[in-house]
């Protein structure tokens, strides 16, 4: 059965558009706060030191300065993002682990003396020997970094499901492949920032730029002591997130501290230098895989093992080393699968979720390995992945469940939107195609503590006097266009034209809601709304049914115009009642239909103020073993690209010149809102498979924290972009809908680096596909063939 | 990374430039674009006190030949120097060099004048300018003097240019008929990209349209300053123009390349694409020489 939608589907421009393309949407930076203080944190020069002493009475002397706090200012709390490794202190205690921990802040009259101040803390340090790689980090007498964590392991993982050894046994060939990529940043337009106040009343507000108010104010909350209902989280407009500000941040803790200290309003921002050095963003990946399969290409056996290099503080850390492993599960059937996970401690920046959590080099080397495969069994690698394919209803060997799975449309639509069948094999030398497919999860199954808490609450007023609605709702905007996808959600619900639907969001005073992470806004936010929407619709016809003296179930509502079934009925009275009471007023409700406006004034005059509520929390999901929370979703996004490469043979330089882009995303809400979620996700996918790699000299410090040196696709860099929704119906997301905000990276890097096997038949194994390394690769190629 | 505190002036002639930089010679800087100058005193890397800027002075930002020579002003701007005609048809390497630096915000402001005085090695501009045998008129207390490009940059960053002088022109010899340019530049993305390796080729060809009768081959990134390729031009030279020869002058400036290891890039590559590009850039070159 299709459903007939009248808002869901189209092309609604975006809520926000006026106000990004006119320069009127506000920022952190741009609101103001009469009294405001600048605030400014003195960070570790060392990688690795002990703190002997802190003197700050020269910099609390400087005219100018308010205040200067260390950790003797703050209570002694650890925090971070998983309860169980809250392995972060406010402010560095006994030593620092990596160049930007945080010693010491300032708040100042202005940004320059608040510099200044900086400056004159006096830090006496003994530095201590550091590790930067994962190799270091697990050698024998190693310097430890965390006490609690002798060896440096953060977190480790060891599943299996099925019988591994026994897939390998039935199988007739099996390959073991290694795969690098390299550290990423989040690269996002606007650094982190928060401006705290703590008012008269004892509550302190945050505006923060982040994607996770609810997150951000129960940490505050924690370890400041302050009620958590005390504790209010706004979001105003963000410049992008992409995972890096889906937790806490230094800005949002020591902005609090800096306010309650001083009374006054205190922004702490961050540089793009320091966006570097809080990273929180990809970590770095190996991974082994050795994978068995049947001569008919029937997939066997995975064995893998991986290594992440996480930086000094645990960040997301737990969840990423087991999405690394979980999400490989599917969409091909796959067994028996053996996992075995180790993040790493080590003396650089803290690593943490970035859009396609955990799982993007680990879908690289896959996909890169089932190409291989699909060339020693002379298949063509897309009938390799049609052969192994899942389809709706089946369970992957570690529990989860695919309740729609459009995957073998998604590949046969990138298959022949690309005229593959024409190019792979017939390219001339230097030219290639190559395809892979992707898979995520459509929200986290689990909150991030162990709650039985709602995901997320939605409300609906309906205007007293007028036909309009408001959303309230803490889901975050932070440029997915989740604020249209809500509304879009809210008209069609309540059966009434998107202009009509107000919203507001991103402030924890509207309700509860996790945030932007894990894809999960559009199908999990998108319930609540929807059911908040229904409530609301009901009970506006229920007060008109009962105006009417007929039956609620003969009243539907579409459009803003009441749709009622069987005889005509004679509403003239209510008309005339509601144009007599809007004398004067040039905009009387005419037609032959109701309108939702009178409808909705009956409701109000009959009951008072019509309120709708939503909430969404996810049925009990997954397996019961250990971890298997993570990998978990009421859905799954998947989706295929095909990317044509040219290869300049003497250079080694890589162009993309096209990506074909399938994506499932179960029903697209806003159609124009998903493409450009394919779109960016192609732009940062194809940004790590070619330029990204955080650099750091043998210091421990960032080579490369510019976007200058830094380098992130520019528009020339983009390849020609054809997208193709698919829409197979989640039977578990509101109309239909499920994500497309990570699994849509999941395709980019591999489906080019078979696209550059295609062109040359060298295999590169380590991020990013540099002209150095393809022309390195091409070399040996031909030192072989001699 | 907020700007030091200084003091702006803006004299209204060459004379007054002069002259407020000789006052505060060793605390003041030339400001031109300011895409070089800004950024630095933002990261700390220098803070002069005192800013010069070279907007109020006239004719700096105008190209002219006369008699045989070419002079450039230093004031041009990378998108004015990238859509001249003039500077294509007596300067090509230039506008060549222009076009593909920075991105277009940049070009509108970066001049050649900056781009030379900063000294970089990679200098999208000065690579150019060192392949068309360009020549620093230095103008300061004591008068005016010349020095060849070859000679000015002394280091990253360093020139032999005197606190208290403005690089007042660019000068080179008008080109002989039958001479033609290119400029490659390589780096990881298509634009915003400071150059792994970049090369600069003029070729002039002899009236049989076929033999080199002069060569310069200026390479980027390989060596602490934008340094000339000698050995290219030598095997160049009373050659006739083609594929081959080209091959031999790439390797040719290969071997005249002191390239080392960074975080972009390994010595090895770059020795590499200085071959590669090197070819590349005199075919482009020998196109344009032969009027195509
Ligand atoms: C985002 C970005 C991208 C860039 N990309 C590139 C690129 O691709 N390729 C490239 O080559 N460069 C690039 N640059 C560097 C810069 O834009 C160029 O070097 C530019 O040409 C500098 O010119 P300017 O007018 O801005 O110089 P300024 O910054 O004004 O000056 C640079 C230096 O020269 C001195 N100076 C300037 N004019 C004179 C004069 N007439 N006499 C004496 N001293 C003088 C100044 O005192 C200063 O030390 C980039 C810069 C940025 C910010």
């Amino acid at each position: 059965m299709t459903q007939k939608f009248n808002v869901i589907g189209s092309r609604a421009p975006r809520l926000d558009a006026p106000d990004k393309a006119t320069g009127r949407a506000c920022y952190v930076d741009d609101i103001e706060f009469p009294h405001l203080l600048e605030g400014a944190i003195l960070q570790s020069p060392h990688a690795h030191a002990r703190i002997l002493s802190i003197d700050t009475s020269a910099a609390e002397a400087l005219p100018g300065v308010a205040a200067v706090i260390t950790h003797r200012d703050v209570p002694d709390v650890r925090y971070g993002v998983s309860p169980a490794r809250y392995d972060e202190t406010i402010f560095a205690i006994d030593k620092v682990r990596y160049v930007g921990d945080e010693v010491a802040a300032v708040a100042a009259e202005d940004l320059d003396t608040a510099m200044a101040a900086l400056e004159l803390i006096k830090v006496e340090y003994e530095v201590l020997p550091h590790v930067l790689t994962v190799d270091e980090a697990l050698a024998e007498g190693a310097p430890v970094i965390h006490d609690a964590f002798p060896g440096n392991i953060c977190a480790e993982v060891h599943q299996e499901f099925g019988d591994v050894a026994a897939g390998f046994a039935e199988s007739d060939i099996i390959r073991t492949d290694v795969f690098v990529n390299k550290r990423q940043d989040g690269a996002f337009i606007e650094p982190h920032r928060c401006v705290a106040v703590y008012d008269n009343f004892g509550q302190l507000t945050l505006t923060s730029s982040t994607q996770v108010p609810h997150y951000v104010q129960r940490t505050v909350a924690m370890v400041t002591g302050i009620d958590v209902g005390k504790v209010r989280v706004k979001k105003p407009y963000v410049g992008g997130g992409f995972g890096p500000k889906a937790e806490a941040t230094p800005c949002d803790i020591i902005s609090a501290f800096l306010a309650i200290k001083t009374g006054r309003p205190v922004r702490v921002a961050y540089s793009r230098e320091q966006v570097f050095l809080h990273c929180r963003a990809r970590h770095q990946f190996k991974h082994v895989m050795k994978t068995g399969f049947k001569k008919d290409g029937t997939i066997m056996a995975l064995d893998h093992q991986c290594w992440l290099e996480g930086g000094a503080y645990s960040s997301f850390g737990i969840a990423t080393v087991y999405y690394a492993g979980s999400l490989l599960a599917a969409p091909y059937k796959l067994p028996n699968m053996k996992y075995d996970g180790w993040r790493v401690y080590t003396n650089k920046p803290a690593c943490g979720a970035q859009r396609g959590h955990g799982g993007v080099a680990a879908r690289a080397c896959f996909e890169q390995q089932l190409d291989l495969i699909a060339k020693q069994l002379d298949m063509d690698p897309i009938e390799l992945r049609l052969k192994n394919i899942m389809t709706a209803g089946d369970v992957s060997c570690n529990d989860l469940a695919m309740s729609s799975l459009g995957m073998k449309e998604c590949i046969e639509a990138v298959r022949d939107g690309s005229t593959w069948r024409d190019k792979r094999g017939r390219l001339p030398k230097g030219k290639g195609i190559g395809m892979a497919s992707g898979f995520f999860v459509s929200g986290a199954g689990y909150p991030i503590y162990r709650s039985e808490t709602y995901h997320c609450t939605v409300t609906i007023k309906v205007q007293e006097d007028g036909g309009t609605v408001k959303v309230l709702t803490g889901a975050a905007e932070i440029g997915q266009g989740s604020d249209t996808a809500m509304a879009m959600i809210a008209a069609e619900a309540i059966g009434i034209p998107l202009d009509r639907v107000r919203l507001v969001s991103g402030d924890t005073d509207y309700g509860v809601d996790l945030g932007a992470y894990s894809s999960r806004t559009t199908l999990m936010t998108g319930h609540a709304t929807k059911e908040a929407g229904e409530a609301v619709k009901d009970r506006v016809l229920t007060a008109l049914a009962e105006e009417l003296g007929i039956e609620r179930d003969r009243l539907d509502m579409a459009n803003g115009l009441v749709e009622i079934s069987g005889d005509p009925v004679d509403f003239s009275e209510l008309r005339t009642k509601y144009i007599k009471e809007h004398r004067g007023w040039s905009d009387h409700p005419a037609g032959d239909q109701i309108t939702f406006t009178e409808a909705a004034r009956i409701a109000y005059l009959k009951y008072g103020t019509v309120v709708g509520t939503g909430k969404y929390k996810p049925p009990v999901l997954g397996g019961k073993f250990k971890g298997a929370a993570v990998g978990t979703s009421p859905a799954y996004g998947c989706s295929a690209q095909v990317a044509e490469v040219t290869v300049d043979l003497e250079t080694g330089q890589v162009t993309v010149d096209s990506i074909t882009d399938a994506h499932d995303c179960g029903k697209a809400v806003n159609l124009t809102s998903v493409e450009a979620q394919m779109e960016g996700s192609v732009s940062m996918g194809l940004g790590e498979a070619m330029f990204e790699e955080v650099k750091f000299d043998d210091q421990g410090r960032v080579l490369n924290a510019s976007l200058g040196e830094y380098h992130i696709p520019t528009v020339l860099d983009m390849p020609q972009m054809s997208c193709i929704v698919v829409e197979s119906g989640e039977p578990n997301g509101p109309f239909g809908a499920k994500e497309v905000g990570e699994g849509a990276i999941m395709p980019t890097i591999p489906a080019i680096l078979n696209a550059v096997h295609d062109a040359t038949g060298v295999t590169i194994t380590e991020l990013p596909i540099t002209p150095e390394r393809v022309l390195k690769a091409l070399k040996e190629k031909e030192q072989e063939k001699d | 990374m907020l700007l030091p505190r200084f003091e702006y002036h803006q004299p209204a002639s060459l004379d007054e430039a002069v002259e407020v930089l000789g006052q505060y010679a060793g605390e003041a800087a030339v400001l031109a674009g300011g895409t070089d100058l800004l950024v630095n005193m933002k990261h700390q890397a220098m803070a002069p006190s005192h800013l010069v800027s070279l907007a109020g002075v006239e004719g700096l930002d105008q190209a002219s030949a006369d008699g045989g020579r070419v002079t450039v002003g230093p004031l041009m701007s990378a998108a004015v120097l990238a859509q001249s005609e003039f500077i294509a048809a007596n300067a090509g390497a230039l506008a060549l060099g222009a076009a593909v630096l920075g991105s277009p915000q940049v070009r509108t402001r970066a001049t050649v004048g900056g781009n030379v005085c900063n000294a970089r090695p990679a200098a999208d501009m000065s690579v150019p300018l060192l392949a068309l045998g360009a020549r620093a008129v230095l103008t300061g207390p004591d008068g005016q003097r010349q020095v060849d490009l070859e000679e000015f940059f002394v280091g990253p960053g360093q020139t032999v240019r005197a606190p208290g002088e403005l690089l007042s022109a660019l000068e080179m010899d008008a080109p002989a008929p039958g001479t033609g340019w290119g400029y490659q530049k390589l780096g990881l993305r298509k634009a915003l990209e400071i150059s792994l390796v970049n090369v600069a080729a003029a070729l002039s060809l002899e009236d049989d349209g076929k033999t080199i009768k002069a060569a310069r081959v200026a390479l980027g990134a390989v060596a602490p300053t934008p340094i000339l390729a000698p050995g290219a031009a030598e095997v160049l030279v009373g050659q006739a123009a083609g594929g081959d020869v080209f091959k031999a002058a790439g390797q040719k400036a290969a071997a005249d390349a002191k390239p080392i290891d960074d975080h972009r890039g390994s010595a090895w590559y770059r020795r590499e694409m200085v071959a590669v590009l090197t070819a590349r850039a005199l075919n482009q070159a020998w196109a344009r020489a032969q009027g195509q």
